[in-house]
Parts: structure tokens; C-alpha cells; sequence
């Protein structure tokens, strides 16, 4: 299918896997949003859903937009991390039908039965997984095997979510599961990029002794706290158990910015917007803690805390960062990302509190505002990232390779 | 001199702030080590084991009525005092132990037997020597550090090196000059993780001591909880001695220990 045939300017989207990936996602954040927003002020139709409207908009939020960017990340880091050739280009037109074709086909589940949305979604992550299996296993030292893992069990949770959806059970567990399961990956993610993006920001200041080193044990402790909380919350849901198990995820992920107390350093956008990402997953997991030790229900104020919070602010980071160096624009310096990255906080902090009992009178116009500020947060990012993602390598460079 | 002082008071300072904040990741440990007592009390049910919740609220009450502080101060008395008592007497004959060859070798084989008593044989005879009051407790304490702290001091002499003393006494150094310098930081790398491991032992000691021997302090009131059959006072107790023991530990003795250590490091790496 040569679809810059039809249309020339396409050409360059095909460099990388991740310019049309990183684009969906933003898109994705945008449009589904709108549309929920749309939806809960009856504004826009929303078919009849499998599951119901928040169960939709969670799998979106999710799978949907969360999926796009780690099929991006994932077929441009793996590559990288490996040294392996880019992904062909009808690979990833496959890929980018059947994640389409996932978002649709849920969409018209109320027809369709779910079949067909759960062959898409499912297609979509076990041809991602198989394509970066082989070069994490081909590797000497299997450094980054930690990501097959996840997908894996991404792929394994978003399985049980559509057998608990087709059998008409709790698919809300299984969609949970994936929450924790993304927080691994996320600071799994972060660990890798975080060594190089601190690293080089303290290198800039200079007369730094000590470099900043993501350790292993710090990292470990916090995942394995988070996936205590996940199998607690999905076999024990509401049991205090896993509002033990929730606090003792977040001090682990406070215990792991020990590492990045680096000095003035921290300051600098590729620094903090990462930091703020495990703060916001802390203060997430802190939250639906103590909501459960305390018998309130602050699920949905946490939940939203770690998605709308630490999951966006880290996809915004990851596309910043991979976006403009696989593009062979350099990093970029502009002021528009901290500003976006001011704005999700912002949302996610919104939309916590209004899910909290001491603002409930507040609830609309604290839901209104926190997904305007999402909007314009993710409008800012296809405005000022368009240019990279669809143009042409400035620098004279081939697919993916990384700017000079 | 100024810009290196405040170097170093900088460097301390950050050091000590990361210690602190590294104080996260033990509480993500017993965060897990609450779900499993949580889960084990929903399993046995609130008369064998309550909830951390139950426990803390009930201590919560103990604090509100009033009733723990006087508890706690009691058996803090005690504890300190036996432990204090160790320190000075320990210290002093562990260190002149130390300094004859002939006066440490006849100490091991007692210090064998100290060692290998337990504490309760010692509260024991105790019990026998001063009976129900605070001599007991502090006594048990006494002796169950004395060994920890006396074996602590003569390692310290003994293990003094001896290129180290000739350098001083080639450089003519003052007898003020050897003792600061040279052999007290050897010495005190050496006394203070004994100090420090007496310390924790004292509270375990002191409270069994009082559990059975006397009717005030946290031992005694955990006495009376079990004979009530009150498992959440018991549980509330232990956990204000667990928390006081965890936040002694952390809060005082590993920086302090840290700070130690760091010196004996710094003094191996070097030579």
C-alpha cells in the first residue's frame, strides 16, 4: 500500500514507526476526550458501549491512547537500545490498521459484539510484542527484556479484559491491572532515558562529581510494591490489604527520587518533567491508600492522579524527547513543553479533586476545566510538534537515526 | 577556609538529606509488612490478631486518655539508666582490658559466659537480689550490654595500630595530641556500633524484664493486656515499642553510625 502515492506529503511520516504513532496519540488525547466531554454533556451521541461509557473511556484513555504511544516508543527504543535494523514500513501500516481499527470497531461494539474489537487490539499488541522480541532476545545481554515482559502481560491483561467484557464481568478489574502494569513499564521506561537525559543536563553544568545513576534496587522496590497493590486490588478489590499495599507504592516511588535529588540541575525541563512524573504517581498511589485505609472511596481521584498525571506527563516527555531526536531536530528548547507539561498537571490535579468529597460541589466546572487544560495541553504538542513529525530530517539523516 | 567549611556543611547537609528521604523506601517495607499483618488479622480474626488499624487506633486512645506517656517514661528511665550504667563501666574496663595483653585474655572466657547467660537467667537472679522495683529491670539491662560494650572497648586497644603510634611519637606529638588524634577515633569507631547495638538491646531487655517483674512501664502494661485477654492493647503497646526502637534506630543511631563508619572507611581506603 504506498499511501504517499495518493498523497505526497505522507512520505516523511514513514521515516520512523514512531512520527504517525506519536501524532495518533496526540490526535487520540485530543479527539477522545472532546468526544467524552461531548458525551457527558450530552452534547455527542455515544453508542451503546460493552461495559458502559466510563469503561470506554478508561479503555481509550488506556490501550487507545497510552497504546499508540508505547507502539511508537517501543519500535523506535528497541531499535536503538539494540542496534538493530528500523522496522519496515508495511509493519507498521499493519500496526497503525489494526490500532485504528481497534478504536473503531470498540466504537461499534453495541453492533458488532466484541469480537472484532478484541481481534484488532489483541492483533495490534502481539505483532508489537513479536517485533521487538527478537531483537531483546538476539541481544548478548538481554539488557532490556524488562520491556517483552510487560508487553506481554499488557497483552495478557488486555486479553482478560476483553473475556471479562464478552462473558458481561468486572472488564473495570482487568482495566486496573493494566494501570499497574503501565506504571511498571513507565518506570521502567523512565529509567532508561532518565540515565541519559540527567547525565546530560549535569554534564552541561558541569563540575558535577557524582553522576545521577538510576539504581536498580530503588527501581525494583517500587515495582514490586506497585504490582503488590495491582494483584491485591484486582483478587482483594476494597480490601484494606491493598490500602497498605498502595502506600507502600507510593513511599517506594518517593524512596526512588532519591536518585534524582541532583542539585540545581533538577530544575532543568528534561529533569523535572520526569521527576514530576513519580510525584504525581505517588501522590496517586497515596491517595487511593489512604481513601481505603480511611473507608472513602479515592479511587478515582488516584486513578486519575496516575493516569491523566504521571502516565500523560511521561508520554509527553518520551514524545518530546524521541520525537525530535529520531527526527534529527535536536532537543527542544522552546517554551511550549513546560507549559503543556504545566497544563496536564494542572488537568490531573483538576480531576482529582473533583472526584474528591470535599470538592464534590465543585464537580462539573472542576471536570470542565481539567479537560480543557488536557485539550489545549495535547493541541500545543500537535501544534509545535507537527513540523518534526511530518517534515523532512533537517540534518541529513536516514529513518530513525538519532540526531547528531 | 570558609568556602571549605561551608563545602562541608553543604555536603553534610545534602548527605543527611538523602539519608533521611531514603527513609521512604523502609517505610514502602513496612507498608508490605502492615498488608501482611492485615491479611493474616482478617484470617484469624480480631481475638487472635487485630488489624494495624485496631492498633493504632487503640494506642491512639492510650495516647489521648493519657495513659502511655507515664508508661513510656518509666521504662525509657530504665532502659537508659542500665544502659548508661553499661556504657561508663563497660567502656572503662573494656578499654583498660584492652591495653594488657595478659588482662584481655583472662577477660575472653568471662566474657564468653557473660555472653552465652541469657537475659532471663539474669532477671532471674535479679528477681532474687532486688525484687519487684526498678533495680531489676535496670540491673538485667546492665548486664545483658555490659558484654557488647566491654568486648567493643578492648577491640578497639587492642586493634590500635601500632605503625601509627611510632609516626606520632617520630612527629613528637603531645600525649593530648596521640589521645585526640590518634587513638580516641580508632577507638570510638570501634565503641560507638557497640554503644549503638546495647542501645536496641536495652529496650528488648528492659521490656521483658518489666513484663515480669514490676507493675509499672510498657512491660507491665502489656502483662496486663494479655491477662485481660486485650490483644489490641498488646498490639497497641508493641507497636509503641517497635516505633520507638525504629525511630531510636533511624532516626539517631544509623547517622550517627554512618558518620562513624564513614571516619573507619575513609581511614582503611587511605592507608
Amino acid at each position: 500500500m504506498k499511501i504517499d502515492r495518493f498523497w505526497p506529503s505522507t512520505a516523511n511520516l514513514w521515516l520512523c514507526a514512531f512520527r504517525s504513532f506519536f501524532l495518533l496519540t496526540a490526535g487520540h488525547a485530543v479527539v477522545a476526550m472532546a468526544w467524552w466531554l461531548g458525551a457527558l454533556a450530552g452534547l455527542l451521541p455515544l453508542p451503546e458501549l460493552p461495559g458502559g461509557a466510563i469503561v470506554w473511556h478508561a479503555h481509550e484513555m488506556l490501550f487507545g491512547f497510552a497504546g499508540a504511544s508505547i507502539a511508537g516508543f517501543l519500535l523506535t527504543a528497541i531499535i536503538e537500545f539494540t542496534g538493530t535494523p528500523a522496522v519496515d514500513r508495511k509493519t507498521v501500516q499493519l500496526l497503525l490498521g489494526l490500532w485504528a481499527g481497534g478504536r473503531l470497531c470498540y466504537l461499534l461494539a453495541g453492533w458488532l459484539g466484541v469480537l472484532p474489537a478484541a481481534v484488532c487490539d489483541l492483533a495490534f499488541l502481539a505483532l508489537l510484542t513479536a517485533r521487538i522480541a527478537g531483537p531483546l532476545w538476539r541481544q548478548p545481554s538481554r539488557r532490556h527484556l524488562a520491556f517483552f515482559h510487560a508487553l506481554t502481560a499488557l497483552t495478557a491483561i488486555h486479553a482478560g479484559f476483553y473475556l471479562a467484557l464478552w462473558r458481561g464481568g468486572d472488564a473495570m478489574a482487568w482495566l486496573l491491572l493494566g494501570v499497574g502494569l503501565m506504571m511498571i513499564l513507565i518506570v521502567i521506561a523512565l529509567s532508561r532515558i532518565s540515565m541519559r537525559l540527567v547525565n546530560d543536563v549535569l554534564e552541561r553544568q558541569g563540575g558535577i562529581a557524582a553522576p545521577y545513576l538510576a539504581r536498580p534496587p530503588r527501581r525494583n522496590l517500587a515495582m514490586f510494591a506497585i504490582g503488590l497493590f495491582s494483584a491485591a486490588e484486582f483478587f482483594l478489590p476494597g480490601n484494606a490489604v491493598a490500602g497498605w499495599l498502595a502506600l507502600a507504592a507510593a513511599a517506594a516511588l518517593l524512596n526512588l527520587l532519591n536518585d534524582w535529588h541532583v542539585g540545581r540541575a533538577l530544575w532543568q525541563r528534561w529533569v523535572l518533567i520526569p521527576y514530576l512524573v513519580y510525584w504525581a504517581m505517588a501522590l496517586g498511589y497515596a491517595l487511593i491508600g489512604l481513601g481505603m485505609l480511611a473507608g472513602s472511596n479515592w479511587n478515582s481521584a488516584g486513578h486519575h492522579l496516575l493516569l491523566a498525571g504521571a502516565m500523560a506527563l511521561s508520554i509527553l516527555i518520551v514524545m518530546s524527547v524521541a520525537g525530535r531526536l529520531h527526527s534529527g531536530h535536536g532537543l527542544d528548547h522552546r517554551r511550549w513543553l513546560p507549559s503543556a507539561a504545566a497544563l496536564l498537571l494542572g488537568a490531573a490535579l483538576l480531576r482529582a479533586a473533583a472526584s474528591l468529597p470535599a470538592f464534590a460541589g465543585a464537580y462539573l466546572p472542576l471536570l470542565h476545566s481539567a479537560a480543557t487544560l488536557w485539550l489545549v495541553a495535547w493541541s500545543l504538542y500537535l501544534a509545535c510538534s507537527w513540523r518534526g513529525l511530518t517534515g523532512p530530517r533537517p540534518d541529513g539523516g536516514k529513518g530513525c537515526d538519532e540526531a547528531a | 577556609m570558609t568556602r571549605n567549611l561551608r563545602q562541608q556543611a553543604s555536603d553534610a547537609l545534602t548527605a543527611s538529606g538523602h539519608y533521611l528521604w531514603s527513609g521512604w523506601g523502609s517505610l514502602a517495607s513496612l507498608g508490605i509488612f502492615l498488608a501482611i499483618w492485615e491479611l493474616t488479622a482478617q484470617q484469624l480474626g480480631p481475638l487472635i490478631l487485630p488489624t494495624p488499624i485496631e492498633a493504632l487506633t487503640t494506642l491512639r486512645g492510650l495516647f489521648e486518655s493519657g495513659a502511655a506517656w507515664p508508661e513510656i517514661a518509666i521504662t525509657a528511665r530504665r532502659a537508659l539508666a542500665g544502659f548508661g550504667l553499661s556504657v561508663v563501666i563497660g567502656s572503662l574496663l573494656g578499654l583498660a582490658a584492652g591495653v594488657s595483653m595478659t588482662a584481655s585474655m583472662m577477660a575472653r572466657p568471662i566474657i564468653t559466659v557473660l555472653v552465652g547467660m541469657p537475659p532471663i537467667a539474669w532477671l532471674i537472679l535479679a528477681l532474687l537480689w532486688f525484687g519487684a522495683g526498678d533495680g531489676t529491670p535496670i540491673f538485667t539491662v546492665f548486664i545483658a550490654c555490659f558484654p557488647i560494650i566491654f568486648v567493643g572497648a578492648m577491640q578497639g586497644t587492642r586493634t590500635l595500630d601500632g605503625q601509627l603510634k611510632e609516626v606520632a611519637r617520630m612527629f613528637g606529638l603531645s600525649t593530648w595530641m596521640k589521645l585526640t588524634d590518634v587513638y580516641l577515633p580508632h577507638v570510638v569507631s570501634y565503641l560507638f556500633p557497640a554503644w549503638i547495638s546495647a542501645l536496641g538491646m536495652s529496650w528488648k531487655i528492659v521490656v521483658m524484664a518489666e513484663l515480669l517483674s514490676t507493675e509499672d512501664g510498657i512491660g507491665a502494661a502489656l502483662a496486663v493486656s494479655r491477662s485481660h485477654l486485650d490483644t489490641a492493647a498488646s498490639m497497641a503497646w508493641i507497636v509503641a515499642l517497635v516505633g520507638t526502637l525504629l525511630a531510636i534506630e533511624y532516626l539517631l543511631l544509623e547517622p550517627l553510625k554512618r558518620r562513624v563508619e564513614s571516619w573507619r572507611e575513609f581511614a582503611s581506603s587511605s592507608n
